[in-house]
């Protein structure tokens, strides 16, 4: 939170009540794109319907492409981006997976495309609920990933993400993600600029990308042979590496400007921590609950939130979790097969360089409540679960 | 104020979500903080829905399941009994407010509690007159904003706007006249350190089926699934009126039957009695009230005006 010292040049905000995904459409709108192109699936489909809405009522000059699958949709975007133009689109679970083929084109071509995923599992069976299995198989892409927390963050980071991708530093594709339905359909009070110029202020488009341009003819997508292919790819790698310190520089100013920042990671008690419960999205306020509770009971808990994902925020979390005795990560996606079934928490383990411990929780939006983290994290403490090992909150027959 | 936890219960297409975005939409124009987190299912119309709703003076970061809620909304006094864990779990000293033609005294029997407050309105009868519609929602949110004192019926009436942006007038209309005739009767006793006889488990009440709840072990393999039937899933809990036959005006001419989409509309033997006492057997119409839906259809094609629908909540 910023300093009183600077609360007097912010920017007026206004308190409206918006679900998750009718407050990104919001922040998208006043970022005003020049093309969108979305096909709607569930949880996604107000963001596409509301940003439907805008266009034709006239609130937003933006061209809308009602596209007839995802695939074509990120086609749709990739174009219009190599156009020039500041685009925008939206799915989740089944919808990622089918425009999966040119996603990391976006990368590739360096483009600041800005993508919304409310997060859903990956069918079958059939399940259109919420957790991260779609966002997390967007790791090894080139993607800039965000995972926000709730309708504010949703909003703020969109605006946010504007800003990186476009950043000359960065030119990438950004994707914010956020819980399907957790965050997506639930209505909350969030402040939003009184004067949505604000927006396009703090991230006007820059268009310094590189773009087909008539009067200066150029090729975007030529082959990149075995010769060429490495280096160019290299520009991207080095690219997502260094765009860690843009997110936070952006995040910064958008505190300073909008009163609210985030950081690449959120951190709750970490100081004297003994025992740590990592996690990310909408269950961070049980998580914190939890950790209430386990100090009251006289266990030194603390609790990060991962927001930024990609780049990954290795310098923070050793500086933040390296004192801290029993790291337990919550992951919400199924890393199948590997080292420790939680995505999160195997990438966690090797950045801290020790063997950490791994839950499983709310996969296929199985309820959870701030116990069963209490729960889990009380055996962590205790010693009941082992580091290196893959435990499961919630599933009936599973491993507590 | 501190904190406010209530839970929404009654069946897709009752407008239980948009009731608790209208509230929380209020709440949050009235200064308050609100989160409204529906709990998400098949969203069939019909099968059960569960939303809650919390309103509190400060943030609220925690999207807590409400496990022992200080206000129960009930849509359907038929869901009462489907819906006794909810009522059961209210703080002793809290509200049910419940959608029923039924007289007050009578819906308080169904409710069998003494220790809360029990507010009793005919949503259905209300909602009809001004929306046109069975959506019991508006009053639903008058009775609310009566008994809690917030929201402001003002801001119910601009969070109409916000989130129908149709028919504000005739919604707002329904809330107030709802605000100002919910019948409530309170409390025989309140033993504030009492706790409530059950909680609500966090794991979804919906599982409803003839099925056992097993474990990953046990669940068919690729989730496949055999061929069943609808049988076992009465549609009748959906009705807010049903259809009854004079059998005197039937002609048997069996429109009804023909237009039924529930195949609910039943040929059966009938035992009369002649003039001279004879007792003989002759087919009528009947209706199958486990699975006739309610929506008239019989009523709008009979020929004779044999069929009459009848308000049952």
């Amino acid at each position: 939170m910023m300093q009183a010292t600077l609360r007097e040049r912010q920017i007026e905000q206004k308190r409206i009540a918006l679900t998750g995904n009718h407050a990104v459409a919001l922040a998208v709108k006043m970022a005003r794109p020049e093309v969108i192109a979305a096909y709607p699936i569930t949880p996604q489909t107000p963001v596409v319907e509301r940003l439907a809405e805008y266009v034709n009522n006239g609130e937003l000059d933006a061209e809308f492409i009602p596209v007839e699958s995802e695939h074509s949709a990120m086609s749709a975007v990739i174009g219009a981006s190599a156009a020039g133009a500041r685009t925008f689109t939206e799915t989740s679970s089944q919808g990622l997976g089918h425009m999966y083929e040119n996603l990391p084109i976006a990368v590739g071509m360096r483009l600041p495309i800005v993508m919304g995923v409310a997060a859903r599992t990956y069918s079958a069976p059939i399940n259109v609920w919420g957790d991260y299995g779609d966002v997390m198989s967007m790791r090894e892409l080139g993607w800039i990933i965000y995972i926000a927390q709730t309708a504010q963050e949703a909003f703020d980071t969109v605006v946010q993400a504007y800003r990186v991708a476009e950043d000359a530093r960065v030119h990438l594709p950004v994707v914010v993600a956020y819980d399907g339905f957790w965050t997506s359909h639930v209505l909350q009070p969030l402040d939003v600029p009184a004067d949505e110029e604000e927006v396009l202020k703090f991230a006007p488009i820059t268009r310094n990308w590189v773009r087909l341009d008539v009067d200066n003819p150029t090729q975007l997508g030529a082959v990149g042979t075995p010769e060429w292919y490495w280096e160019i790819r290299w520009q991207a790698v080095e690219a997502l590496r260094n765009s860690a310190k843009v997110i936070e520089e952006v995040d910064v100013e958008y505190g300073r400007r909008f009163g609210r920042s985030y950081g690449l990671v959120t951190r709750y008690m970490l100081e004297d921590a003994e025992v740590a419960v990592v996690a990310y999205g909408s269950i961070f306020g049980l998580v914190k609950k939890a950790v209430d509770r386990l100090r009251k009971e006289g266990i030194r808990a603390g609790a990060l939130r991962l927001r930024v994902i990609r780049p990954w925020p290795t310098w923070h979390l050793q500086k933040y979790l390296s004192h801290v005795e029993k790291v337990l990560v919550i992951d919400r996606s199924i890393n199948h097969g590997g080292p420790q079934l939680g995505p999160m928490a195997v990438e966690v383990g090797a950045t801290l360089g020790r063997v950490i411990h791994c839950a499983l929780a709310t996969v296929g939006m199985r309820a959870i409540d701030s116990d069963m983290i209490y729960e889990a994290a009380l055996k962590t403490h205790k010693g009941l679960w082992v580091a290196g090992e893959t435990y499961t909150v919630g599933l009936r027959g599973g491993y507590e | 104020m501190g904190r406010i936890e209530t839970v929404w219960v009654g069946r897709g297409g009752q407008g239980i979500v948009t009731a608790t975005y209208i509230i929380a939409n209020a709440a949050i124009i009235d200064g308050y903080y609100a989160i409204a987190n529906p709990e998400f299912g098949a969203e069939r119309r019909g099968a059960p829905v569960k939303a809650f709703l919390t309103i509190s003076d400060a943030p609220i970061e925690d999207q807590e399941p409400i496990k022992m809620p200080d206000v129960a909304i009930v849509f359907d006094d038929k869901l009462i009994d489907l819906m006794r864990f909810v009522l059961d779990a209210v703080r002793p000293g809290g509200y049910i407010i419940i959608n029923s033609g039924k007289p007050p005294e009578e819906v308080k029997k169904i409710v069998s509690r003494d220790d809360v407050y029990i507010v009793v309105l005919d949503a259905i009868d209300i909602a009809r007159r001004h929306v046109k519609l069975d959506v019991p929602n508006g009053p639903l949110a008058g009775a609310f904003s009566k008994v809690m004192g917030l929201p402001k019926l003002e801001s119910i009436r601009q969070a109409f706007e916000n989130q129908l942006g149709k028919a504000v007038e005739e919604n707002f209309a329904a809330t107030k006249e709802a605000f100002e005739t919910a019948t409530v009767i309170p409390p025989a006793r309140v033993d504030p350190s009492a706790r409530p006889k059950g909680v609500i488990s966090t794991t979804s009440a919906f599982l409803a089926g003839p099925y056992e709840i097993v474990e990953w072990t046990a669940v068919n393999k690729g989730g496949v699934v055999f061929p069943g039937t609808s049988l076992h899933y009465r549609t009748g809990g959906w009705r807010i009126e049903k259809p009854v036959i004079d059998h005197a005006k039937c002609i048997m001419c069996r429109k009804c039957w023909l237009y039924c989409p529930d195949d609910a509309v039943i040929e059966a033997w009938r035992e009369v009695e002649g003039p001279r006492g004879r007792k003989f057997r002759m087919k009528a119409i009947e209706f199958d009230y486990d699975f006739c839906k309610g929506c008239s259809v019989c009523a709008e094609v009979c020929p004779t005006g044999a069929i009459q629908m009848v308000r049952e909540i």
